[in-house]
């Protein structure tokens, strides 16, 4: 019943998009604004210029080998020993950046909702929700996150909407900022945040016409990317650049400084943060599934959920190494730039050697995708 | 457990299982034949029919000269009716007949194609169906020297008259609902379908039961696969006995464990048709009145069939009101909860203090209060189901007015707790489908607790969770949630709001309907055009003038 492959372009622009927005977006405004103050929206939108780089490549290898997935095909370009090498580093990284996932949200959490709460608590609650969640096939999957697409879009344009009547328009100025000289790091550092789409290599596989991933993957960045920008537009043109610099989650003060009409609800932070959980989680979801399937495909298992159920207390473990909020961020900073070698540079050596090896998969096939459960 | 797999070992008992279930009596009967002689299957069928007061055997002399006896319970007979169409013809004394040599042969044709006045008649010679048949409410006539026997459909069940639906009221739309019959439940669908494309499987399901089933489904609309898949399931079910439909729904079901109904069920015979011309399948059960509709998607449980019948405006307006009632019966309560504990800064400043002052006397926090009020509201609830009709008044009025009243007084719950766990209570009332609201009504309890303990981060964390599990449901391989997810733009025309008839010209896709046509383009056309205004003055010249 479920091995044939149904998911429409539209379902995974909504993967990605969900996927790409996540907890990382409250403290966006901070990283651009620490990279190049004013020209914070630059530095984002050349970011997600970079990250669409690495996601095209993936794309493109995907539609060259349309019933394959990464650690498959790898196999396939660059032989069994050198892709195993690649695939455990994919595996090893997506693990990381779930574990800093659900500890960044524990932290926001606990700052700012639940102070009371232990940090642990938070965290492996989310982790949990991930986990159970994962115990589905790739259909499932992506309606989970065709689900959830609106509640993310919605309270966060709501957001900007609201507060662009507090922004000021010379704080947006210089466009390109005043110091170009940090804008490099600071795109990498925004880049990083696009690393989720690498989940496009799920996708793909189950995807009805492989061939129109290259729409779907660029809608799903474009309306990604498309939040980001009016987000940091909005936190840098209400609260000025320098200000930025002493928030910790500009986002979330953003939520915190923006009223509804008619005063329905007198602070909108708390709220914001609620609908912010699906966020977390579709994300958390989307790097967690990608760990556990790459993993079952790397040892060729039959059934990734008992191995869900294992992988959770180690990525909790590794949720709870960094000691405190300021060592997390480095973290995070260190563990990103490593990620791009992952999912842009290594995806890249691929499509490389598959163009000079003249290696390409067989035409889409009905039965590609997992046996039915 | 998939169901596949269930249906496999289903399969391997089933061998096993024919000697623990069945009727041993009929067993016993199952090798022996109708003999000749009358005494001898007399004997047999009183052996198995002893001790059954109803049970009557009554011999006679067929047209004056052949032993024959006829065997019928009283209880399940037209009495009148067995008179009339089988005993007068039978013992009417022919002159032409009285020295005629007749051989068994003859005798037999003569019975079945000149005496009997009776539509429907069928022979047998198996003892055993002659004995069911006498317990479905048949006569069985035997007669001496013949080897087969004739059983004349003479059922007659008092039945109750056909009523209002009692669970799916409506302002307009038909009043007619099924009755415990499946005949009548079934000529009920089949006048308001007129058509030879209407099938009606039947099968027998229950061991000592013999339940009667009835498949209905529209041929060349209902996908094939799934009336196939719907029959495998039902064929494998291997009970004693169904004593209603809920008893088949819940083996056909896809997920067993789920609080959410995978099936739909109705009294409305109206409603079943409907179903059935968007390609769905119809299970009807004798002895019950409810029929069951698959697949089931969630969008189903907050329509009613008056959404249709009257202007899509309106009720446009009307389902999005039920909808938010649905939402409001699963989390309000717990928003409540979480905002009162967690972050009453959320509310404005006014209405806070209003809450806290309201709350000023409550010992309990908010989560307990809200758990006990919904406690007590849920045995509210079914004590007011369970009471004769002649109390249930006053104790709604005594349970709701007065413990409320009192209890606010005695500084037991705040006043807007119970305004909460009211509006609640109303909302889950709102959806119409009563086993839907029963899951959303459980699934708030685990959302409060929730919310107690996290907040509106813990509300998410259930809300999460929930619709997860509505995602990764499916009804016969259709998703629970379709058609929001996977979205169809032709079925969002009838999710939250109800389009147009014309807009929705296409029956269902996520039913993969044979004949997806709902809707001819020549009508579609016309209604586009203007309006032909038949009654306008400048039209009407030949009209007597005023003076």
């Amino acid at each position: 019943m479920a091995n044939i492959r149904q998911i429409t372009a539209i379902q995974s622009s909504a993967v990605l998009a969900s996927t790409i927005i996540g907890v990382g977006v409250l403290a966006l405004p901070l990283f651009a604004v620490k990279a190049a103050d004013a020209g914070a929206p630059l530095v984002t939108l050349l970011g997600m210029a970079l990250g669409y780089i690495g996601l095209y490549l993936i794309t493109l290898l995907g539609i060259r080998f349309p019933n394959q997935s990464i650690v498959q095909y790898s196999e396939d370009i660059i032989g069994r020993w050198l892709a195993w090498v690649g695939s455990v580093a994919m595996i090893a990284f997506f693990a990381v950046i779930t574990a800093l996932g659900a500890r960044e949200f524990g932290e926001v959490v606990v700052t700012s909702v639940l102070k009371n709460t232990p940090l642990e608590v938070t965290v492996v609650v989310m982790l949990a929700l991930a986990t159970i969640s994962s115990r589905v096939n790739v259909t499932t999957f992506a309606y989970i996150h065709n689900f959830y697409f609106p509640l993310l879009l919605g309270p966060g344009f709501l957001i900007v909407a609201l507060s662009m009547k507090n922004a000021d328009m010379i704080n947006l100025q210089p466009v390109w900022g005043n110091d170009p000289s940090g804008m490099v790091p600071g795109i990498l550092t925004v880049a990083a945040l696009f690393q989720g789409s690498f989940v496009m290599t799920l996708v793909i596989p189950a995807m009805r016409r492989p061939d129109r991933a290259l729409q779907a993957s660029f809608w799903g960045i474009f309306i990604a990317g498309s939040l980001y920008v009016s987000i940091v537009v909005a936190a840098v043109g209400v609260f000025g650049s320098e200000e930025i610099k002493h928030l910790l989650w500009p986002t979330l003060e953003l939520a915190k400084a923006t009223t509804l009409p008619a005063n329905v609800l007198e602070r909108l932070d708390a709220a914001f943060l609620a609908v912010w959980v699906t966020a977390v989680f579709t994300t958390l979801l989307s790097t967690n599934y990608l760990t556990i399937r790459m993993t079952t495909e790397l040892f060729r298992l039959k059934d990734h959920n008992l191995f869900a159920t294992f992988l959770l207390p180690v990525i909790f473990v590794m949720a709870l190494i960094p000691k405190n909020i300021f060592q997390m961020y480095a973290v995070i900073e260190r563990v990103g730039r490593i990620g791009l070698a992952i999912t842009i540079a290594y995806p890249g050596l691929l499509f490389v050697v598959a163009l000079i090896r003249k290696k390409r998969g067989k035409r889409p096939n009905e039965n590609a995708m997992e046996p039915a459960r | 457990m998939s169901m596949r797999s269930w249906g496999k070992s289903k399969g391997d008992r089933s061998q096993k299982a024919k000697q623990e279930l069945s009727s041993p009596i009929l067993e016993r009967l199952a090798e022996m034949k109708v003999s000749g002689r009358l005494d001898d299957t007399i004997e047999a069928i009183e052996e198995a029919m002893q001790d059954d007061f109803d049970f009557v055997v009554r011999r006679f002399k067929a047209f004056g000269r052949f032993p024959a006896a006829l065997l019928f319970l009283t209880s399940m007979t037209d009495q009148n009716a067995i008179n009339q169409e089988l005993m007068k013809p039978l013992m009417h004394k022919s002159s032409d007949l009285a020295d005629a040599e007749i051989d068994s042969g003859q005798l037999h044709d003569m019975i079945l194609n000149e005496t009997l006045y009776h539509s429907n008649v069928g022979t047998e010679c198996q003892l055993d169906v002659l004995v069911q048949g006498i317990l479905r409410g048949e006569s069985v006539l035997v007669v001496n020297e013949l080897n087969t026997s004739f059983i004349v459909r003479t059922c007659h069940v008092d039945r109750r008259a056909i009523d209002q639906p009692a669970t799916e009221q409506v302002i307009r739309g038909p009043r007619e609902g099924f009755i415990e019959m499946l005949e009548t439940n079934i000529s009920l669908i089949r006048y308001r379908l007129q058509t030879p494309e209407l099938k009606v499987r039947s099968m027998t399901i229950g061991r000592r039961s013999k339940s009667l089933v009835a498949v209905c489904f529209m041929e060349g609309v209902a996908n094939p696969e799934l009336l196939e898949e719907v029959e495998r399931r039902l064929s494998v079910i291997d009970i004693d006995a169904v004593l209603d439909s809920g008893y088949l729904e819940q083996f056909i079901e896809d997920n067993h464990y789920s609080p959410f109904p995978q099936v739909q069920y109705t009294e409305r015979p109206d409603k079943v048709a409907a179903n059935l011309l968007e390609g769905r399948i119809a299970i009807l059960v004798s002895g019950s009145p409810l029929a069951l509709i698959v697949p089931a998607v969630f969008n189903q449980f907050y329509q009613t069939v008056e959404d249709y019948t009257e202007r899509f405006l309106l009720m446009s307006a009307i389902r999005v009101a039920r909808f938010i009632a649905l939402v409001f019966s699963l989390v309000f309560p717990a928003l409540y909860v979480s905002i009162i504990s967690f972050n009453p800064e959320l509310i404005p400043t006014e209405f806070a203090v209003a809450v806290a002052g309201g709350r000023a006397g409550v010992p309990f926090p908010a989560v307990i209060e809200v758990l006990i009020i919904e406690i007590s509201m849920e045995v509210l609830r079914e004590a007011t189901i369970r009471l004769p009709q002649q109390v249930g008044g006053a104790l709604s009025i005594v349970g709701v007015l007065v413990v409320g009243q009192a209890a606010v007084a005695a500084g037991f719950a705040s006043p807007i707790t119970v305004v909460i766990i009211a509006l609640t209570t109303i909302g889950s009332f709102a959806t119409p489908a009563y086993n839907a609201a029963l899951a959303l009504r459980l699934l708030r309890f685990p959302l409060i607790v929730m919310a107690g303990i996290f907040g509106l981060y813990g509300v998410m964390i259930g809300f999460i969770l929930i619709a997860n599990h509505l995602l990764s449901l499916k009804s016969f391989g259709v998703p629970y949630l379709a058609p929001l997810v996977p979205g169809s733009f032709q079925g969002m025309k009838d999710l939250v709001v109800r389009a147009p008839l014309s807009w929705m010209s296409e029956r269902p896709s996520f039913l993969y309907p044979k004949d997806k046509a709902r809707l001819s383009d020549a009508a579609m056309e016309e209604m586009k055009k203007q309006p032909h205004n038949a009654l306008d003055p400048m039209n009407l010249n030949d009209q007597p003038k005023e003076s």
